[in-house]
């Protein structure tokens, strides 16, 4: 299957999971208890008051109208306004993703560096010292709660040794952010060459990084370890030792039959990360998509919530058909299907 | 067959049942010492829970107003918080909502899972399609948010919580009855059961559920640890269970702002509590797989 053709196929067997999500957190945010008008209107608004601003949010349509006039305007590629701040939804999406991808990059990334060799090393001598060591260290890094450790981090760090800045966001307030080029201000200082702003933005990012590194390792070596064990009790490995292959080849051997379902729970652990970071985000006050998403859920901002939820689907569909896209170019005899 | 190797295997088994019952739990820390490790920390907040009225020094909510903020000492162990409540007796009684959301929690996702899953891999066709379509599309969000936008959107009130927890996690052993059913439908003992004109809820419940149930079981107490964690992550968000409870989430949530003031005691102490109890329901449930599942096991 050519590549325009595969994508051209996940488009329409995403669409239908799409209209299901639009449609559930519409209904969700509809039919719950939380109700903005209250909340817009104040204590002390009469009832004219109460119907002017049902009326104009759409509020007073029938729901089936409401959701028919939604869907139109997501199609066009309107997500609407939210109700606590009148701001455009997309905009704000759009302006705090790439905040939220630069965190989720590096954090993602540093713990898959750290996880795969790691979980590949406890593989090579099952129920070894290391072993032991590192399966009973990724069962704990499953059991911190991320918000702790976030805080204890930046008691030990800021408080006590003070290495570290304020968690007060993305750069100390006494430096001016770069112009902005990417959003990511780290990038952009880099390419503006603002090597304060960069430093700054570098030093803000150690500590967030850290944490989301240390909870996506845990599990990430918990499977390595698994897939290659598995690769190891392989006919493929036992006929490259029954060849007498020196063990630094079967080894790579190893590596390169394990490397696809490594990618591919990789792949799958990023869209659960989303929730981790989001927690992040909010003890370092990062105002990125996560803090958005979780502050549009407390404060009931339905129109931020749906938009929200959205941009999380269609994140998760993406990074999904990327990683297929990946499995593919390592091993072409995978059909991407 | 003779009838000497009939006696003989008549007395195949000379252990007394308590003996047998002792072997096999001798047996678990045998074959997973990790997971003996972590029902010993099970039952020991299990205990805390259980005798909290006991153990605890002050009551929980009685605020010391005159002593806020305290560091720990003889009289306030782990500190007073910011209302001049007792961190220590606090931390302590916080076990109860541990094991009041996760229990209820576990057993309602069963109670909601494995019907579903025998159903659906039972029968197959369409309703099959459907449940497993609506399982993949609800792992398209990350559980947290999920629960959030949930219980934000249904009401904050503890048993709001349980009930979303319970019913989130339902796909996790739906899922996994389905599979082992699947694997059962076309073997002989089902379909001499159908032969025998046994009604199907009586084939699902009395002949599949007994040989598809195991590995549902092995997944409780990983379950449990989730529980626990999300329900304590949404406490912290201040959804569900609201501030002066004596909830860990909500005592670290409470414990937040002191982080960069110095006041590491309000909250350090409940997120230890936290994490050495989902510690241990995690070894516990490793081991409780390993055990399970002689796959597993060989793998080791």
């Amino acid at each position: 299957m050519t590549f325009q053709r595969f994508l051209l196929r996940r488009a329409l067997m995403v669409i239908p999971l799409m209209i299901g999500v639009v449609f559930i957190t519409f209904m969700l945010v509809r039919i719950g208890g939380l109700d903005p008008v209250g909340r817009l209107a104040g204590p002390t608004a009469t009832q004219a008051e109460f119907d002017s601003i049902r009326n104009n949010l759409g509020l007073d349509q029938p729901l089936w109208k409401q959701f028919s006039i939604y869907l139109g305007n997501v199609v066009r590629g309107d997500l609407g306004e939210s109700w606590l701040s009148n701001r455009s939804v997309l905009t704000d999406i759009k302006e705090r993703a790439v905040i939220s991808l630069e965190l989720l990059f590096w954090g993602v990334g540093i713990g898959a560096l750290v996880g795969v060799p790691v979980g590949l090393r406890a593989a090579f001598r099952p129920n070894g010292r290391f072993d032991q060591f590192t399966r009973v260290l990724s069962l704990f890094g499953f059991s911190i709660p991320t918000y702790w450790l976030a805080l204890v981090m930046i008691f030990v760090f800021f408080y006590l040794l003070g290495w570290s800045p304020p968690a007060i966001g993305r750069m100390s307030l006494l430096v001016t952010p770069p112009d902005m080029i990417t959003g990511s201000y780290l990038i952009d200082g880099v390419l503006t060459a603002r090597w304060d702003a960069a430093r700054s933005a570098a030093s803000q990012l150690i500590l967030p990084v850290i944490c989301l590194a240390i909870v996506s390792a845990a599990p990430i070596i918990k499977q390595t370890r698994a897939i290659a064990i598995e690769v190891l009790s392989s006919d493929t490995v036992r006929y490259a030792h029954a060849c007498g292959l020196p063990e630094r080849n079967v080894r790579k051997l190893v590596l390169r039959n394990s490397a696809v379902p490594i990618l591919t729970y990789i792949g799958t652990e990023v869209t659960g990360l989303v929730g981790t970071m989001s927690l992040i985000e909010y003890v370092f006050a990062w105002g990125g998509l996560g803090q958005y998403g979780l502050n549009a859920i407390i404060s009931g901002d339905f129109t931020a919530v749906q938009g929200y939820v959205l941009v999380l689907a269609v994140f998760s569909v993406l990074v999904f058909i990327v990683i297929d896209f990946v499995v593919y170019l390592i091993e072409p005899r995978s059909e991407l299907s | 067959m003779s009838d000497a190797t009939q006696t003989e295997l008549a007395n195949a088994n000379p252990l007394p049942v308590r003996a047998r019952v002792w072997n096999r739990f001798a047996g678990i820390f045998w074959l997973s010492p990790t997971g003996a490790i972590g029902l010993f920390i099970i039952l020991f907040f299990a205990l805390l829970a259980i005798f909290s009225a006991w153990l605890i020094p002050h009551d929980p909510i009685a605020a010391y107003t005159d002593k806020v903020l305290h560091p720990p000492s003889a009289e306030f162990w782990f500190g007073t918080d910011g209302n001049g409540m007792d961190v220590f007796s606090r931390v302590i009684y916080g076990a109860k909502f541990g094991f009041g959301i996760a229990i209820p929690a576990v057993i309602l996702s069963l109670v909601i899972g494995i019907p579903v899953g025998l159903i659906a891999g039972y029968r197959g066709g369409l309703l099959d399609e459907v449940l497993m379509r609506f399982v993949d599309g609800l792992r398209v969000f990350p559980s947290i948010i999920l629960a959030l936008a949930v219980v934000a959107a249904t009401g904050q009130s503890l048993l709001n919580v349980i009930l979303v927890l319970g019913f989130l996690d339902s796909p996790v052993f739906a899922r996994v009855v389905r599979a082992e059913v699947l694997g059962l439908r076309s073997s002989n003992f089902v379909e001499s059961a159908v032969a025998a004109g046994n009604p199907t809820w009586r084939i699902l419940f009395v002949h599949l559920l007994p040989n598809a149930i195991q590995g549902a079981m092995a997944q409780t107490a990983v379950r449990a640890a989730w529980a626990v964690r999300i329900s304590a992550t949404l406490a912290f968000l201040g959804v569900g269970i609201q501030a002066p409870t004596p909830e860990w989430g909500a005592m670290i949530r409470q414990g937040a702002e002191y982080m960069v003031s110095g006041q590491w005691w309000v909250a350090l102490y409940p997120g230890l509590a936290l994490i050495l109890l989902v510690f241990g329901l995690n070894l516990f449930g490793d081991g409780l797989q390993d055990l399970m599942d002689p796959r597993r096991r060989s793998a080791k």
